[in-house]
C-alpha cells in the first residue's frame, strides 16, 4: 500500500498499473457478445472481455493506493465507451484527484478513472472516491 | 396488433435472484488469477476476497431472470463498497430492473443489485445499465 509521504493535491496521479487483458471465451456462456462473430457483428474488432473484467483492473487500481479503505468507503460510477478490449490488449488503470474534501476526520479523495488500451484510446472512463487515511 | 419485443414487454420492478455464492478459497483464487490480482496473497492473509469479485455474476442472474436476452453489453457502472466480502463466506445477491429507455436506437436496462452476507448485512450496492440486445 502506498503511504502518504506528502501532501496529496488536486492533480496528482495515483501509482497506474497495466494489465494484459484476458478472459476465456465460454462456449456455452448465452452472452453473445463475448464470441468473434457477433461481436464483429456489432462493430467491435473481436470477442469483448467482460465489463467486470475490465472494471476488476480499475478497482486492483484503487485498493492498491486506498487499502483496506476501499472495501468499507469506496465508490466508483463508470461508462463503458469506445471498441471496448479483446484478448491481448494491453490495458492501464488510471487515477487523479479531482477533488479533496474532510469527512469523518478523515480526507475523501474524489479521482478521476480511466482504463485505455495500447493505442491510448480510453475505455472506461468515470470517478471514484474513498477515504485517505 | 404487433407482438411486443422482449425488451418492451419487460416489467420495471421485476426482481433477480437471489444468487447464493460460496466464496471458498479456490473460487476466489481462480477468480484472482484470472484477472491477474497481483495483491492476491496480501488479501488472503486479511481473509478478504478482491473487491468486485461477486459484479460478474449481476449479469448471470440477468440471463437467468430474461430468457430472450442474447446479448448484454456494459454501459455504465455504479459501486459502493460497505464491508469486505471474507474467504469461506457465502454472500447472496438480489437484483431489480428499474429503468428502462432507448437511446441512439439502443434498447437499455438500468437495474439494481445488493450483495448482502450471511447476516443480511449490505457489502456492495450495485446500479449497472446495460445494453439490451434480443
Amino acid at each position: 500500500m502506498e503511504k502518504i509521504t506528502r501532501s496529496l493535491k488536486v492533480g496528482d496521479e495515483i501509482p497506474i498499473l497495466t494489465k494484459t487483458a484476458y478472459m476465456p471465451i465460454d462456449p456455452n456462456g448465452r452472452n453473445v457478445i463475448h464470441t468473434d462473430d457477433y461481436a464483429r457483428d456489432f462493430g467491435m474488432r473481436g470477442a469483448l472481455i467482460g465489463g467486470s473484467t475490465l472494471l476488476s483492473y480499475v478497482l486492483e487500481m484503487l485498493y492498491n493506493y486506498f487499502g483496506q479503505n476501499w472495501f468499507y468507503h469506496g465508490k466508483i460510477n463508470v461508462s463503458f465507451i469506445g471498441g471496448g478490449a479483446i484478448n491481448g490488449d494491453i490495458v492501464t488503470a488510471h487515477g487523479v484527484i479531482k477533488a479533496i474534501e474532510k469527512e469523518a476526520g478523515s480526507n475523501r479523495l474524489t479521482l478521476d478513472v480511466y482504463l485505455e488500451n495500447q493505442m491510448q484510446e480510453k475505455i472506461v472512463v468515470g470517478e471514484a472516491s474513498c477515504l485517505k487515511s | 396488433m404487433t407482438q411486443k419485443s422482449s425488451w418492451e414487454a419487460l416489467p420495471i420492478g421485476l426482481e433477480m435472484g437471489p444468487l447464493e455464492i460460496v466464496l471458498d478459497s479456490n473460487t476466489v483464487k481462480k477468480r484472482a488469477e484470472l484477472v491477474h490480482w497481483e495483491t492476491q496473497e496480501q488479501l488472503e492473509k486479511l481473509g478478504f476476497t478482491p473487491p468486485g469479485i461477486t459484479i460478474r455474476y449481476h449479469a448471470q442472474m440477468k440471463f437467468a431472470a430474461l430468457p430472450d436476452l442474447r446479448a448484454s453489453i456494459w454501459a455504465k457502472s455504479e459501486h459502493e463498497f460497505l464491508k469486505p466480502m471474507k474467504v469461506g463466506t457465502k454472500v447472496y445477491i438480489r437484483g431489480k430492473i428499474i429503468e428502462k429507455y432507448v437511446k441512439r436506437d439502443r434498447n437499455y436496462v438500468v437495474a439494481d443489485y445488493e450483495t448482502v452476507d450471511e447476516e443480511g448485512e449490505v457489502l456492495m450496492r450495485s446500479r449497472e445499465t446495460t445494453v439490451y440486445v434480443e
